[in-house]
């Protein structure tokens, strides 16, 4: 608006490099958790990633169980770190294998890490990467981690529509 | 021969889901109080080594046992209480009252939607805590220490417990004299 004004006076010279005000309204979009719709609608989305987060409780569940959040809860800033460390340890571990989100479940002292991996990896290679990773997470995090692997035959059978 | 009640509470930042906190410090609870009363039981730490039953020893009895639960999720919770008083029915237990609350605790955050100014944009988000009770009545200490390994081993993921325990004591040598000395009429 205010651009329009100053170009449409004659009587002022308008220099290329005047400065002006951004004047054009705030972008008020929630985004995050979300994915965009391709021109080709071609984009593969998982049923987690298809539901946006408000639909978390109603269509989709959490992917970490613990009492953290609860009324009194304890370790709240610890577990989360230990979740996002997880999530990215393993995904590393496993690269290209999850199909879907991880799942981290904790009841006493015990974690368990559940998730849906590729068919096609080679059975010992599979059984050494499940030890490396229950090993080693174990030793950093100082308690039991067991994995909880689901297969599939391809990363196509996951996906639950495209957009 | 007079009785009265008392609580075992378990202070209130202890209870917990994980970190195997919560039978710890409950079974040592139980055995600071039992210390100076009528439970001739062998002091022991452990609750494996608890179960088993020494001879010639009496057990506590316990009066009301309250489990309260809390959730994110209220349908884990139903399917929690359904195992317990499916269990406790298998052992015989009486089950008290078994209620939940008609409205969850809600911890609500109010935040600016943008990152900076824009007031009146607000987006709320909440933590929500299911509650669930249960109570059991008239158990032995074995009886409860058995039923309470069974279900807090079997706690599902996100849910944790309290548990209040009622036992039912002699009263102590000093009040006993004075009731002796009182007459009732």
């Amino acid at each position: 608006m205010l651009r329009a004004l100053v170009q449409s006076t004659d009587k002022v010279a308008v220099v290329p490099q005047l400065r002006q005000f951004h004047a054009s309204a705030a972008c008020c979009k929630v985004q995050s958790g979300r994915y965009k719709i391709t021109p080709k609608r071609d984009r593969p989305l998982t049923y987690e990633m298809a539901n946006p987060p408000h639909f978390i409780a109603h269509r989709k569940s959490w992917n970490s169980w613990d009492t953290t959040t609860l009324l009194d809860g304890q370790r709240a800033a610890e577990t989360a770190v230990e979740d996002v460390f997880i999530r990215r340890f393993v995904t590393g571990t496993w690269h290209d294998q999850f199909c879907s989100e991880i799942i981290i479940k904790r009841q006493h002292n015990l974690i368990r890490i559940a998730g849906i991996i590729k068919q096609g990896l080679a059975v010992r290679k599979m059984y050494f990467l499940i030890g490396y990773t229950e090993e080693l997470l174990s030793n950093w995090l100082q308690c039991p981690v067991k994995l909880e692997l689901q297969t599939v035959e391809n990363k196509e059978s996951t996906i639950f529509k495209y957009i | 021969m007079s009785y009265y009640l008392r609580v075992i509470n378990s202070p209130f930042s202890n209870i917990l889901g994980e970190n195997g906190m919560l039978r710890s410090v409950i079974s040592k609870k139980i055995l600071l109080f039992g210390n100076n009363l009528n439970c001739t039981r062998p002091s022991s730490t452990s609750n494996s080594e608890g179960l088993k039953k020494s001879s010639g020893s009496n057990d506590m009895l316990y009066q009301s046992v309250e489990v309260e639960m809390r959730s994110g999720e209220p349908a884990v919770l139903l399917s929690y209480e359904w195992f317990a008083s499916y269990a406790a029915n298998q052992l015989g237990i009486t089950i008290g009252k078994c209620w939940a609350p008609p409205k969850a605790h809600h911890n609500r955050l109010t935040l600016l939607k943008s990152v900076h100014i824009y007031k009146k944009h607000r987006v709320q988000y909440e933590v929500r805590t299911y509650f669930r009770h249960m109570t059991y009545e008239r158990l032995t200490e074995s009886t409860l220490k058995t039923f309470l390994e069974y279900i807090q081993r079997n706690v599902p993921e996100g849910v944790a417990l309290k548990i209040t325990k009622k036992s039912v004591v002699n009263l102590p040598s000093q009040l006993a004299d004075e009731f002796q000395s009182v007459n009732f009429k």
